[in-house]
């Protein structure tokens, strides 16, 4: 189902202060897609997602699922959360304490009157589905971080609805568990016709399990797109810097050639993506550390090559992470163990224009 | 903010402001008036008869000695006794649970005349026995002295100032100590420098609730106190409401004002030594395991002490009240003595109609009182928990304001207060009194469950499809249940053997069982009140199995063992941390 919100604001008065948690948000969820709301903390994801399941009502706005308007502050309609049909996982899970892995999946069909045999046919399924069979009748807050996070599934899967939320569903858990968990869920979420609604402020995770991304800030949503769009080519400075590790330079449109755009900057003169700015505007030259290309030894030649100096080299497992002096800029670039690297050495890189990418500075 | 909760909160401060405020209004106005029945001239003749009283000196010096005594000492003894649970390998740990949880079970009083019966210097049993085998001409003790007050209101502190401490000493960061060590200090340098510094707020918060504590206690200065002619300030407070042909409510209640701020100002100072204490928290991380010290040659004798403390505290009284109720007169247990034994004492209680009486109020007290104390500490605690403005800021510091109320003098203060009403000389007013300097008991359990019932819990079961009705009855009831019964369970043991507010509230008719035990101990009737005692510890111990099996009803899905026992032990720890 899709779900679409329209002119949403959210206003928290707070020790005196007021707090825009949601400022005039227009959005589209597409139906069946994994959607991430993904932003630093504060900048109201999980604000949005609760608007979206009901737990909290916004001051203005319109919110759609599939066609039915369950909050219109105009049309004066409030369904409350009991009667949207969602499914949600909890940050904290919240696995009811006082009830066993069966009673807190069965819930939800309890709570739907349905009769004791399919309820617990159901329950059966669901459980293999999210691989805990056999777990029914465990206290539930007897399971680890891992196996909790999936009888929250089970139980937000299990009366089928047609909308799924979840707010950040992993960071209660290790790194490896959550990495772990985090391919799970996107296999259990590729298996099911599912609109998933998925809030986190891990850009990984966003990556790793999104069709689309909303990137957020401060009570806006900044940019929507597919996770390779909002990599290479975001249009803002604030998603190029937030989804990754990115060396930011000024720069000066100078031209629109054969396709790219020219730029000055301290590297010198560049062939970038193209963009449409006027010739003479301040630009942000973006350009992710792996595809900083180092060889050694310092090299001429025309197009994007760039000559420079090892300012430092930092040992981090997979590879060394080397700053590189070129002009007055002072560029990260991660390159393989094997190549040889020295401090002070010089050294020498070619950019792919595709790679060399251009936001509003 | 929804605007039934701003009313609830605000009916709730009014009802908890009429709790706790209206005795000290009362106490206050009370303080100026010519007497209980020439209320409203405004006159400060009974402050200057209460404070040129000559005999003020001598009781207000017997009770700093009394009140700093007895603090000190329990504090010492629980540090003693932290340590080695936590950081010494002492054999039997599960004694010290014991030790911190079981004395509370038995009521003041009657632990006062235990030693009463054992060391008074006329035919106390231990003094009799000393005298025969050593050809004495003297009883070697005498507890009806200031020394055998702070020895005994000092045990009867300890479990409480014991769960402050040992606590705090649990999460304790050893890396501190040891770091010391590393830079050269010794061990006797590290734990004046390091360890009791850092453990400091906990000390000085056990310390503090010490002196509340023995500045309000009444049972021990009235048994073992009045004999001796020993007078701290309760004593003499009941002396000028209860005693002789005049009395003086309106002297009682200056001399009570000073006792009233005294305690408030303690108790203040005590949250802001908690709150402190927190912050000293040392260790969060997980994999924490306390380096513990070999006792080596130490660890029998040591442990020899602790069994013997726990043997004073919890098996002795028992033992003595019911050996007490069986024999004729007191006397040293012999074969003699055994022979003699009988039930007289048992039926003369159970043919007195006055303790009967007492037996049917305080019954009732306990359960109703307990019922509609628990119920008010419900709204109370949601109020103070979920709601979050600033009448419900105002509501907890009310709330918990009864925690410093000496029971005798919030007494005076209601006595004002009823006089005027048809509730005077009634069990209501005992009722009343009750729950008002007892609220604490119940909304202190109460709200630890709100916060345990996170707001994803219940916002989970209105997604899942549940409408608000179900999710109160599915998840917050059930999940609330043993905070309840912990309430419950509290509210009703206090209710049970309370003795300082019924000795100034309780009249011909409104009888409890502390005042009656009281009387026969007044009287010298030992056997008659060893065995109402017993009766009282077995009444409330009954009300204890009953709401624990009551409460296990409710709950599904989960280990018996456990959460049958939880909920009493939880009990007994918050009744620690409040009382």
């Amino acid at each position: 189902m899709e779900i679409r919100i329209q002119g949403v604001s959210k206003r928290y008065r707070s020790e005196g202060k007021t707090i825009i948690a949601l400022d005039d948000v227009n959005l589209t969820i597409p139906a069946n897609r994994i959607f991430t709301l993904l932003g630093p903390s504060g900048c109201g994801k999980t604000t949005l997602l609760r608007c979206i399941v009901g737990l909290e009502a916004p001051d203005t706005g319109e919110i759609r699922i599939g066609g039915q308007i369950v909050w219109s502050k105009e049309k004066n309609i409030s369904v409350p959360p009991e009667k949207r049909g969602l499914g949600m996982v909890f940050q904290t899970y919240a696995i009811w304490p006082h009830m066993n892995v069966f009673d807190n999946v069965a819930y939800p069909l309890q709570i739907r009157n349905l009769p004791r045999d399919e309820i617990r046919q159901k329950v059966e399924k669901t459980l293999h589905f999210v691989k805990l069979e056999g777990f029914e009748n465990r206290p539930a807050t007897k399971l680890s971080g891992g196996q909790q996070q999936r009888v929250a599934l089970a139980r937000a899967l299990i009366a089928e609805p047609k909308v799924i939320l979840f707010d950040e569903p992993l960071s209660n858990l290790d790194a490896k568990l959550r990495e772990e968990t985090r391919k799970e869920l996107k296999t259990f979420l590729g298996k099911l016709q599912i609109t998933a609604v998925y809030v986190t402020h891990d850009r990984v995770e966003a990556l790793a399990l999104s069709d689309s991304i909303a990137v957020m800030r401060a009570g806006k949503i900044v940019e929507t797109g597919t996770p390779q769009k909002i990599y290479f080519n975001a249009d803002h400075q604030f998603v190029a810097d937030f989804i990754g590790r990115a060396n930011l330079v000024k720069a000066i449109v100078v031209a629109q050639e054969n396709g790219h755009t020219m730029v000055d900057s301290g590297l010198g003169r560049l062939a970038c993506q193209h963009r449409d700015f006027p010739v003479g505007a301040d630009v942000t030259l973006c350009l992710r550390p792996e595809f900083i290309k180092i060889v050694r030894g310092e090299a001429a030649g025309a197009g994007n090559v760039v000559n420079g100096r090892v300012e430092s080299l930092v040992f981090v497992g997979e590879a060394y992470e080397a700053e590189i002096r070129a002009g007055n800029e002072l560029l990260l670039a991660k390159t393989h163990p094997d190549v040889p690297l020295k401090e002070g050495e010089p050294v020498s890189f070619s950019l792919d224009p595709e790679h060399c990418l251009l936001v509003a500075a | 903010m929804n605007p039934s909760r701003t009313k609830l909160t605000y009916s709730l401060l009014l009802i908890v402001g009429f709790l706790t405020v209206s005795p000290v209004v009362m106490l206050a106005l009370g303080s100026f008036s010519e007497g209980l029945t020439a209320f409203g001239t405004f006159t400060v003749d009974k402050y200057v008869e209460a404070y040129t009283d000559p005999g003020l000196l001598e009781v207000m010096l017997n009770t700093i000695v009394f009140v700093l005594g007895s603090s000190i000492l329990s504090t010492v003894l629980a540090l003693f006794l932290a340590y080695l649970n936590t950081r010494t390998n002492i054999p039997f740990k599960g004694l010290f649970r014991v030790l911190s949880i079981v004395p509370m079970m038995i009521p003041h009083l009657l632990f006062s005349v235990t030693w009463a019966l054992l060391l008074n210097p006329s035919n106390g049993m231990i003094n009799v026995v000393a005298q025969n085998a050593f050809a004495l001409e003297n009883a070697p003790f005498n507890i009806y002295s200031l020394h055998g007050m702070i020895l005994v209101e000092a045990l009867l502190d300890l479990p409480v100032a014991y769960l402050i401490i040992a606590p705090a000493m649990a999460s304790f960061d050893v890396a501190l100590e040891e770091s010391s060590r590393v830079f050269g200090a010794g061990t006797w340098r590290t734990l004046v420098r390091i360890t009791l510094p850092v453990l400091r707020p906990a000390i000085l918060a056990a310390l503090i609730l010490g002196i509340v504590r023995s500045l309000a206690s009444f049972a021990v200065p009235q048994v073992l106190g009045m004999p001796g002619r020993v007078r701290v300030l309760a004593t003499h407070l009941y002396e000028m409401i209860a005693l002789g042909f005049a009395t003086d409510y309106g002297k009682a209640a200056a001399v009570g004002m000073s006792v009233l701020a005294t305690s408030v100002t303690l108790i203040v100072i005590y949250r802001a030594l908690t709150a402190e204490s927190e912050k000293y928290v040392t260790i969060s991380g997980r994999g924490y395991r306390p380096t513990v010290i070999e006792l080596k040659g130490a660890r029998i004798p040591l442990f020899t002490v602790v069994a013997l403390l726990s043997f004073v505290m919890v098996v002795l009284p028992v033992a003595v009240l019911l050996y007490t109720s069986f024999v004729p007169y007191t006397m040293v247990p012999s074969a003699r003595a055994f022979s003699a034994m009988s039930f007289k004492h048992w039926i003369d209680v159970l043919q007195d109609p006055i303790s009967l009486l007492a037996l049917k109020n305080s019954l009732f007290l306990a359960v109703v009182g307990a019922t509609l104390g628990v119920i008010l500490s419900i709204f109370v605690a949601y109020a103070i928990v979920k709601v979050k403005s600033r009448a419900s800021g105002i509501l907890e510091s009310l709330s918990y304001l009864s925690f410093s109320f000496p029971g005798i003098v919030i007494g005076i203060g209601f006595m004002w207060f009823f006089v005027y009403t048809p509730l005077y000389a009634t069990i209501w007013a005992l009722l009343i009194g009750y729950i008002a300097t007892y609220l604490p008991y119940g909304i202190r359990p109460l709200a630890s469950a709100f916060v345990q019932v996170h707001a994803h819990l219940e916002e989970s079961s209105l997604v899942c499809g549940a409408s608000p009705l179900t999710t109160m009855r599915r998840i917050i009831v059930p999940l609330l249940i043993p905070g309840i019964v912990s309430a419950w369970i509290l509210m009703a043991s206090m209710f049970v053997r309370e003795l300082t507010l019924s000795v100034v509230l309780s009249r011909p008719g409104s009888e409890v069982l502390a005042v009656q035990i009281l009387r026969f101990a007044d009287d010298g009737l030992w056997g008659r009140l060893s065995a109402l005692g017993i009766i009282m510890i077995f009444v409330s111990t009954m009300l204890v199995l009953l709401a624990t099996f009551v409460g296990s009803r409710f709950r599904i899905g989960d280990d018996p063992g456990t959460q049958v026992a939880a909920p009493a032990v939880a009990a007994a720890k918050g009744a620690a941390q409040l009382a």
